[in-house]
């Protein structure tokens, strides 16, 4: 087995009825790395982080911990740590029961039980609570015992699911830098099952994006954004122009491209998405298209092309900008509600600019 | 099964429904087969037994004209006072609402044997004599509760603004009640009336102390049977209750949540 | 009339200032009857009840009008102290059994799929509508000198059992009769605790075992306290199962009321029995409500 590797999950398959099954998924977590799995609802990821918890059981593949089998063992005794998502607490016990738990389970001493327990306590902030109960805590104040409570156990590997979503939007933030910081700190080996895009970028070493049961693209926050390989990828994450249309030339590194409205495009054709299709969907992100009055001076060699702006929606921090091309196709564009951004207004005429390096080609 | 449970559970689990149901098991074996003797399992195929059951005037006029009789009057009354007290407590605010409710639910919580020997007691005093009526006022304390309860759980899992919507398109507060609510109580109504009726056909507690010699209904019957060493037509009037006692939860079981009458 | 911010309620119609004259609220003319009714099938009877408990008894005419309170003292005599000694034993341990086999099955019931939950139910449910004396019929053809153990027994070539018309007869028909009242309030109790809380006892290194004896036994204390509760009050008033499955001389109390009722018409007697195994009963809900409280401490918040 590859150093470095914790956690390898191969061709997991785990079939819930002839129409509905997920995978086979197969990917791999190296030691000390925060490993989202992001998608929709009932894309599979909370299926494959129960199959590694070992609360469902697999059809087919295997899943290996520092190279030896997992999932030929009972959930209680794997070696990994979950954060459930709704904290599952147990409400008779004070908080320092709940954390003691696990190890009360495996006979530690009780001086011991004391001093790890209150570190772990110390570390997530929650000595002044230690005899609280569950009932008594905020959301967040829980979601910190519940952390405790499975890191106190030295696991090899924390899996969290879906932690955040119970929270009002500031906490969210603020427990998500928290946690972030926590991982850092202690460099344990995370994986981390979300819907929030946002989550999963903001807190990812990498990423595995999950659609309908199998894995659309494993990389890094930056490789996911920038370079998807699919438009389901490309959808999913951020927000999305994806024109369809045909490659007509390719010029050296260079791609061009006509979209069915017949507008022509030059991409700087680093993909090899497209390297064999003369179909693609062309992906551009909105806040990558400049926006200037109709003939004012632009950046020599990036795509230009007339346009309307239709709809300006006042986002506070953003604008979010509606623009209609020639034959009725619709970009949308976004731009930071600062500066000249401001003054844009509905029915204006204006030039979109695109560097070809923004361009991304997908296949179809 | 979700969770893991030692496999010990099944076996503990399917060991305490035979023991449950074993005693059933064997009185509808012993009705159809041939011996006098209750041997089991029946040697035989017959409906000899029940044959006896309707041939004998003792128990048909203790099924058909007294624990029947009985059973659908005080389903009926029941489900009538019942519906209207549950309707009551439920749709008003007033000064001890609640203690009434637990008045109401009270006769659940009286030892029946209290109950039959007051009742008993009571009728003794006023010089009133054993009949179906006795029985069924008997009855009817301890049915109605089930009524109650029902229907409690069936308005309180309904939406009070749908009375409302009916309201303001022009329904008095009356036809609002008996266009709206009352089809959507449908169904706790009926299992209300369908267990008051199981309570009363299978009573044996109350009837033992009210019964007179013309009123005596059948589990009070066979009671008497087992006692004088009768013969297995004792099984053949079980099998019959069980069947439609049987057949009776089945149907409150589709209509309705089995466990929130119990 | 403070305004009510349920829509749907009234307190009754509104008045027109300076009316003295209200119509009576419709919610009087709803449970009314019923109250009645009660009224006088429950409380006159029990009133009664408790006035035949005091008055003296005469073979001639039942009861004399005279006030005494020798009905109650005489239950300190020998006889009356073993007849509610054995009641309240069997009683006991007709509550053990059934929470000993209670659980297992609760558990099953409450963690299993819906559709073999309603075939649980209707199978535990159904034996409990059926009349007591067909149960127990049935137990008297298994239990019987030529019933079906002995014929087994038989057949092995042992000695016949005597099992019925015993003590050990009549707790396997209490039992018999009364599990259900335990396994529900327990099944219910048990689907109150979310299953995440078993699996987080798992993940943090409970085998079953441990999980049941530190998550589910404490979160399901109150329903095993109300199924006991009510399995004891309704077991040691159990007339029918006593009555067919033990013998008359090693009986129940609610035997001695039944004679003492039917037979011997001492009614005053048999009203202070009554109402004894009432106040047994009291007695019993208000210590067990007492420790559902303390345990419902233990629950915090819930």
């Amino acid at each position: 087995m590859a150093d470095g590797i914790e956690l390898e999950v191969e061709g997991l398959t785990r079939r819930y009825s002839p129409q509905v099954t997920v995978g086979p998924i197969s990917f791999e977590v190296r030691a000390g790395e925060f490993f989202s799995l992001l998608g929709p609802s009932g894309c599979g990821k909370t299926t494959t982080l129960r199959c590694i918890a070992g609360f469902e059981t697999l059809n087919a593949g295997v899943i290996r911990l520092h190279g030896e089998r997992l999932d030929d063992k009972p959930p209680h005794r794997r070696d990994v740590g979950l954060v459930f998502q709704n904290y599952a607490l147990f409400p008779h016990l004070s908080v320092f029961d709940n954390v003691a738990f696990g190890l009360k389970l495996r006979r530690v001493a009780k001086a011991e039980i004391i001093e790890r327990v209150g570190r772990i306590l110390r570390l997530v902030d929650l000595s002044a609570l230690a005899d609280r109960f569950p009932a008594q805590l905020s959301g967040g104040q829980q979601q910190r015992v519940a952390i405790a409570r499975s890191l106190v156990l030295e696991p090899s590997i924390l899996m969290f699911d879906e932690p955040l979503s119970n929270l009002d939007f500031k906490l969210r933030i603020q427990m998500r830098d928290e946690l972030k910081s926590l991982q850092r700190r202690l460099g344990k080996t995370t994986i981390y099952v979300t819907h929030d895009q946002t989550e999963a970028l903001a807190l990812s070493d990498r990423i595995a994006v999950l659609s309908h049961g199998h894995i659309e693209q494993i990389g890094t926050p930056d490789e996911i954004y920038e370079r998807p390989t699919t438009s389901f990828v490309a959808e999913f994450i951020g927000s999305s122009n994806l024109l369809p249309a045909m490659i007509v030339e390719r010029r050296g590194r260079e791609v061009i491209v006509e979209t069915e409205r017949g507008l022509r495009l030059r991409s700087a054709g680093d993909d090899d998405a497209a390297a064999d299709g003369a179909e693609v969907a062309v992906l551009i992100r909105p806040e990558r298209i400049q926006i200037k009055a109709s003939g004012a001076e632009g950046t020599p060699g990036h795509n230009r092309f007339p346009a309307r702006i239709v709809a300006v929606t006042y986002l506070g921090d953003d604008l979010r900008l509606d623009l209609e091309l020639a034959g009725s196709q619709v970009l949308q564009g976004a731009l930071k509600n600062a500066g000249a951004a401001r003054d844009w207004a509905p029915a204006q005429l204006v030039d979109i600019l695109v560097d070809p390096a923004d361009l991304r080609l997908l296949r179809r | 099964m979700r969770g893991r449970a030692p496999w010990l559970i099944l076996p503990v689990v399917g060991a305490v429904y035979i023991g449950l149901l074993a005693p059933l098991a064997v009185v509808v074996g012993v009705s159809f087969g041939p011996s006098a003797a209750f041997a089991f399992p029946p040697t035989g195929f017959t409906l000899h037994w029940f044959a006896e059951f309707f041939a004998s005037d003792a128990y048909v006029r203790s099924f058909f004209r007294v624990s029947l009789v009985v059973g659908l009057l005080a389903g009926a009354i029941a489900t009538l006072f019942g519906t209207a007290a549950a309707v009551g407590l439920v749709r008003f605010r007033f000064a001890g609402r609640e203690a009434i409710e637990t008045f109401f639910l009270a006769p659940l919580l009286v030892p029946e044997i209290l109950l039959a020997a007051a009742l008993y007691l009571l009728y003794a005093r006023l010089a009133v004599q054993a009949s179906i009526w006795t029985l069924l006022c008997g009855h009817l304390v301890i049915c109605t509760p089930y009524v109650v309860r029902s229907v409690i759980a069936g308005l309180v899992g309904m939406d009070p603004r749908l009375e409302e919507a009916a309201m303001s398109l022009g329904a008095t507060r009356v036809q609002a009640f008996f266009k709206v609510t009352r089809p959507l109580l449908r169904s706790s109504l009926l299992s209300g009336a369908i267990f008051a009726f199981i309570i009363s056909f299978s009573d044996i507690n109350l009837a033992l102390f009210l019964s007179g010699p013309q009123s005596t209904n059948l589990p009070v019957h066979i009671f008497s049977q087992i006692q004088w060493q009768g013969d297995p037509t004792i099984a053949a009037a079980s099998t019959l209750q069980i069947l439609i006692i049987g057949l009776l939860i089945l149907i409150v079981q589709r209509i309705f949540r089995l466990r929130l009458l119990v | 009339m403070a305004s009510d911010p349920t829509p749907g309620f009234e307190v009754g119609p509104q008045l027109e200032s300076g009316s003295t004259v209200r119509a009576p609220p419709v919610w009087a003319f709803l449970t009314g009857p019923y109250a009645l009714f009660l009224v006088f099938l429950l409380i006159v009877p029990l009133a009664n009840v408790a006035l035949f408990s005091i008055h003296r008894y005469s073979p001639t005419r039942v009861a004399l009008p005279e006030l005494t309170f020798d009905n109650y003292r005489k239950i300190a005599d020998l006889y009356y102290l073993r007849l509610f000694a054995r009641t309240l034993r069997l009683g006991l341990i007709t509550t053990l059994i059934c929470a000993l086999l209670g659980y297992p099955l609760a558990y099953w019931l409450a963690r299993t799929r819906p559709r073999l939950q309603a075939v649980g139910l209707f199978l535990l449910i159904m034996p409990l509508m059926v009349s007591a004396v067909i149960r127990v019929f049935g137990w008297i053809v298994i239990l019987g000198r030529k019933g079906l153990v002995n014929e087994a027994l038989a057949a092995l070539g042992l000695e016949p059992v005597r099992l019925l018309y015993t003590d050990t007869a009549v707790v396997i028909g209490l039992v018999n009769v009364f599990l259900p009242f335990m396994a529900l309030p327990l099944m219910v109790a048990i689907e109150r605790i979310p299953s995440n809380l078993e699996e987080a006892a798992q993940n943090l290194g409970a085998n079953w075992h441990q999980m049941f004896r530190r998550i589910i036994l404490p979160l399901s204390l109150p329903g095993l306290i109300s199924g006991s509760l009510l399995v004891y009050s309704i077991s040691i008033s159990a007339f029918v199962t006593p009555a067919l499955m033990g013998n008359s001389r090693e009986r129940m109390a609610a035997q001695q009321i039944y004679d003492e009722v039917l037979v011997s018409f001492n009614w005053p007697s048999a009203s202070s029995l009554a109402l004894t195994l009432v106040l047994l009963t009291l007695a019993l809900a208000f210590s067990a409500l007492y420790v559902t409280r303390r345990a419902g401490r233990l629950e915090r918040g819930r």
